[in-house]
């Protein structure tokens, strides 16, 4: 959770990023920028207007997350990050330089090295053994084989699947399909890891399963990740920076506390009234400051959520707990803050989705 | 008074008609007409056709029909030498590739070269049961006295298929990385899968000697190129997106890709189009024989020529063998190829 850090320098910086699909992009963006919307652009010029405007920054070592229903431009957003989607117009710098600008060789160079990803449907190659398809980015990189085959084997171990090496992807489950894929990713050793969907095709316990072991991973590699997810509580659970998308625009970004919270629009709105606000909200979120003199029933972290509060006070309400930061004592909260924490924020009744 | 005569005077075009007069017949029915003294008469026909023969009937000026094929004959016979001097020595190897086959399969002994068949056969397809029918087809034609002209048939479909794939492969790649290269080819695939096999030899005799063997190697190479590179560019156009997407996104070089990942994908449609090329050139190499092609087809001929029912049938049948022979085998390396691949989702 490091987004309340202040890091001025982004990992990757997505600046004005426009994306129109059809014959006449240019011309459409003219239109875009006069304030034509995406049914009117398709309906009076064909043109799909794919993403809006987008300005995102993405911190080092953050996972950040990019949600959106289907059609909300999000893995085409995904897509311009190591450009197998060119722009319509816009930059995307990362690292301090400017992608838009490289090559095709420099490109390639750049994919190999920096960036790696983790698709939807696995993509993995059903010609190559689950070794081989690990070792693919050090292949492509011209690794000699005893090395990456070692290597491929080292992230193999640690996506849980030991022994499993020597098998074809298709003898494998789709749980364990993406651990390969996502070994694959990993054993590039790039910085920066795009998931796109990584675990939508997976069945809830499994990708469960997948979260924690990307969270656990995560925890001991840092890596940059940019995570699509059409799933809110999956874009909770891993988030440390969300990006909500919708018609190809970003709708709000920030810390997934700050806009449970706050929402800033009606949609925001009504895409977080479904979801069990006991379990994500965070007792740093909703906490108060200490007063002195207080007694407390017990003590509670930041990062515990309210469910387990609820559960720790067995219901009852008149209890105030005190809040700990690695021992610190930062702040309280009582149960009445709680249950008024849990109430959605409906601003609009005439909600346009609900 | 030909029908079509009022048209030309409408149009002024009398004086130009009239400046070439023929009474040549062209038709053994104006030969006859001519002879018996009788002049010849308007089409009976009450509306003809304007065809060339019939407006040649009111204006001798205009091409009879028989002299526009008269002209593309000329034409090619014209720019047939310099089209041999070009294509002469860029085709000669194959003749030498063809004629080395043929001396190098038939002068094996039959105890090298029996064993030598069973044990490619093993070698391809890895199957008992392919091994064994082929070990009995050419014990059978050995011992039917069948065994040289047989093995003359396999050492050119060898050879053409051969030949096939080197120059098919690439084109289909090519094909399958250009939408426009891929317009220009498919129509010239269409008219060759399509032309008669019998017309393939017809403009061949005209540029090469019929002692050359390159004369049918080229009819036969023609003729059987079409599947594999069909098949082939449809494989490699058929590769899962997602797959090559994935491997866009590791960064992997056009080279890369094309070796590592859509030619093997695409390795059981290549080997599909391999084994149609393979029965397409066995069909040709029995109308080749026509020109001089040696091998069963030879046999077969001498069937239709002689009346010769026996020997027809039992090459005929010797080819269908050979046919199947070769389609187990090759079928069986598409088999074994698939297995390895595990494409079975």
């Amino acid at each position: 959770m490091k987004s309340n850090n202040v890091n001025p320098i982004p990992k990757v910086k997505i600046s004005n990023l426009s994306k129109i699909f059809g014959d006449k992009p240019q011309d459409m963006l003219l239109h875009v920028r006069n304030g034509m919307n995406k049914a009117d652009l398709l309906a009076n010029h064909g043109h799909v207007l794919g993403l809006q405007d987008i300005n995102v920054d993405i911190q080092a070592s953050e996972i950040t997350v990019v949600m959106g229903l289907s059609g909300s431009g999000k893995s085409t957003l995904i897509r311009h990050l190591n450009r197998l989607i060119e722009p319509t117009s816009g930059e995307i710098v990362i690292d301090g330089k400017d992608i838009m600008k490289m090559s095709k060789d420099d490109l390639n160079l750049f994919r190999q090295n920096k960036m790696s990803m983790v698709f939807q449907n696995f993509a993995l190659f059903p010609h190559r053994t689950v070794l081989q398809n690990i070792a693919l980015p050090l292949q492509v990189r011209g690794m000699v084989e005893t090395e990456r085959d070692q290597e491929a084997e080292k992230w193999l171990e640690r996506v849980g699947l030991s022994g499993y090496g020597g098998y074809y992807p298709h003898q494998l489950s789709g749980g364990m399909q993406q651990r390969v894929g996502l070994a694959r990713a990993l054993a590039s050793n790039c910085d920066i890891m795009l998931m796109d969907e990584a675990f939508s095709a997976l069945d809830p316990l499994i990708r469960t399963d997948m979260q924690d072991l990307l969270l656990e991973l995560q925890k001991e590699l840092h890596k940059t990740i940019v995570f699509i997810t059409h799933d809110l509580d999956e874009a909770l659970k891993l988030s440390d920076h969300l990006v909500i998308l919708n018609n190809g625009a970003v709708v709000q970004q920030g810390e997934p506390q700050s806009i449970l919270m706050n929402p800033s629009d009606s949609y925001i709105e009504a895409f977080i009234s479904d979801i069990n606000r006991a379990r994500v909200l965070r007792v740093r979120s909703v906490m108060t400051a200490l007063n002195e003199g207080e007694v407390y029933a017990g003590d509670v972290y930041v990062n515990d959520n309210l469910e387990s509060l609820i559960t720790l006070s067995e219901g009852d309400t008149k209890h105030t707990y005190r809040v700990l930061d690695n021992d610190v004592a930062v702040g309280q909260i009582d149960m009445g803050t709680i249950i008024r924490a849990l109430v959605p924020k409906v601003s609009d009744k005439n909600n346009p989705i609900l | 008074m030909a029908f079509y005569d009022d048209i030309f005077n409408i149009f002024g075009l009398r004086d130009w008609c009239n400046e070439k007069t023929s009474d040549v017949p062209m038709s053994m029915s104006e030969l006859l007409a001519k002879t018996r003294g009788e002049s010849v008469t308007a089409s009976a026909e009450v509306f003809p056709f304007p065809s060339l023969d019939n407006l040649n009937k009111a204006c001798s000026a205009m091409p009879r029909t028989r002299e526009m094929t008269a002209g593309v004959e000329d034409g090619f016979l014209n720019i047939k030498d310099s089209l041999k001097v070009v294509l002469d020595p860029i085709t000669q190897p194959l003749s030498w590739f063809l004629d080395g086959a043929l001396y190098v399969f038939t002068s094996i002994p039959w105890f090298i070269l029996i064993p030598m068949l069973i044990l490619s056969a093993w070698y391809v397809s890895r199957s008992l049961s392919v091994t064994i029918l082929v070990a009995f087809t050419f014990l059978g034609f050995g011992f039917i006295d069948h065994l040289n002209v047989a093995i003359q048939t396999l050492s050119i479909v060898f050879v053409c298929s051969t030949i096939c794939v080197l120059f098919g492969v690439p084109i289909a790649i090519l094909m399958s990385k250009s939408n426009a290269f891929e317009r220009v080819t498919i129509p010239i695939l269409d008219l060759l899968q399509t032309l008669p096999s019998f017309v393939y030899l017809i403009p061949l005799i005209f540029l090469f000697s019929i002692t050359e063997s390159k004369l049918y190697g080229i009819a036969i190479i023609l003729y059987a190129i079409v599947p594999v590179i069909r098949l082939t560019n449809l494989g490699i156009r058929l590769v899962d997106k997602d797959v090559i997407e994935a491997a866009n996104a590791f960064g992997m070089s056009n080279r890369q890709k094309l070796l590592g990942v859509e030619i093997p994908l695409a390795l059981p449609n290549i080997m599909a189009g391999i084994n149609q090329t393979i029965m397409m050139s066995l069909s040709m190499v029995v109308i080749a024989s026509l020109v001089s092609a040696p091998g069963l087809g030879v046999l077969v001929l001498r069937g239709i020529r002689n009346l010769e029912l026996g020997v027809g049938l039992i090459a005929g049948l010797g080819i269908v063998l050979l046919a199947v022979v070769l389609d187990r085998t090759s079928k069986g390396a598409l088999t074994r190829i698939n297995k390895s691949q595990h494409q079975d989702k």
